[in-house]
């Protein structure tokens, strides 16, 4: 009796053993990232797009640079027209024939 | 190249000038944004939206009136009261109740008592209060808003100038303007901004032997009485020339070439005397 469940247990634990080991075979524990071409050419890509991403970021942020340079200026240029009163600096007297005339409205 | 068109609107002559070619859409957008205006701020045509302000006191009104209306309060607190656009019932009580084309130039109807001129009036949103007996008139400010607004959609098409009946708006370009002095005539380059003319030498008539015009002193209720005859002057847009145009009339000469001066308006100034006058920087 004692014979035949010592039988049926070395059973069951050699059952398990043996999935276990069938289970850490098929994982390929010993197989490397490096060894699939395919993840090696995935890993070269995101390097090079962070490289390019890097360095288009660089040529927005001089183009905005530039950008509020310029809008600094332009806007002063037109801070000082407006704000200039509208006299001799627009109007000015000229010897030329009219194209149009004011009178009395 | 330069395009012109031609129109009578806001009971005046309108002559739009553009410096561009294929711009025949653009002048008749200009047009039609004459006659768009004037349809909402005539007093003279009775379904405007002035003559349902004027008639009940109290309107929400489109934008444009409320803006013009909004200008015109602002001109007469900037000029002290000077330029009122609550002198309705002045006009109509010196004879200036029609069209101007349609006034008998010598009439003799006996001449009314002076009409009221002043009142509150307030612009609160896209609502419009007059107190009670306050009626305005937008006939000058109003073609001055007309010229500014047509030229805006003119000046997509190239340089531009809009003149309503005296009152010119430019945008962009150099356009050379007679203006009448008190002897030969006087041609200036605007390149931007506006320019406008206020006078007692045309829109007068006589009543009962009395001679009349168009430009009544709030401070009276009657036609101004000034040593000027005509005030031409150089603003920022045409709605300010036309307001500075006014206030510098009423002024007088002697005042109106310091005030000139003191603002930096460009100004000619002619009198009845025969002198002509150059303020504002203008030599």
């Amino acid at each position: 009796m004692a014979s035949h469940t010592g039988r049926l247990y070395a059973l069951a634990f050699a059952l398990v053993a043996f999935f276990l080991a069938w289970a850490v075979v098929a994982a390929h524990p010993w197989a490397t990232a490096a060894g699939d071409p395919r993840l090696r050419t995935l890993a070269a890509r995101e390097v090079q797009l962070r490289r390019e991403a890097k360095l288009v970021n660089e040529v927005v942020a001089q183009r905005w640079a530039l950008y509020r340079t310029e809008l600094r200026a332009r806007r002063s240029q037109i801070a000082a027209v407006t704000s200039a009163p509208v006299s001799s600096a627009s109007v000015r007297v000229v010897n030329l024939p009219p194209l149009t005339v004011t009178r009395t409205s | 190249m330069i395009e012109r068109r031609t129109f009578r609107a806001m009971g005046t002559e309108i002559e739009l000038l553009v410096e561009a070619e294929g711009a025949a859409g653009a002048l008749a957008a200009a047009e039609g944004e004459f006659h768009r205006l004037e349809a909402l701020l005539s007093r003279f045509r009775e379904d405007s939206e002035l003559s349902r302000l004027n008639r009940d006191g109290s309107l929400t009104a489109g934008p444009d009136l409320c803006r013009v209306v909004e200008l015109a309060l602002a001109a007469r607190e900037r000029t002290g009261g000077r330029f009122d656009p609550a002198i309705h019932d002045a006009l109509v009580a010196a004879g200036y109740d029609r069209s101007f084309e349609q006034i008998d130039p010598r009439c003799q109807a006996p001449c009314l008592a002076p009409g009221a001129a002043g009142g509150a009036a307030s612009v609160e949103g896209t609502r419009i209060e007059l107190d009670d007996g306050v009626r305005l008139d937008l006939g000058g400010i109003g073609k001055g808003y007309a010229a500014e607004r047509a030229a805006e959609i003119l000046a997509m098409a190239g340089p531009c100038l809009v003149n309503a009946g005296g009152d010119i708006a430019v945008r962009g370009g150099s356009w050379p303007i007679g203006v009448e002095t008190a002897r030969e005539p006087l041609t200036l380059e605007l390149s931007h901004g506006g320019l406008a003319t206020s006078g007692r030498d045309r829109r007068r008539w006589q009543r009962d032997g009395r001679e009349l015009h168009h430009l009544i002193d709030p401070r009276t209720g009657e036609p101004a009485e000034t040593d000027l005859l005509r005030v031409t002057a150089i603003a920022p847009d045409a709605i300010e020339a036309e307001v500075a145009a006014k206030s510098l009339f009423l002024a007088g000469s002697a005042r109106a070439a310091h005030e000139a001066d003191a603002a930096g308006v460009a100004a000619v100034l002619v009198t009845e005397d025969g002198r002509t006058i150059f303020a504002g920087g203008l030599a």
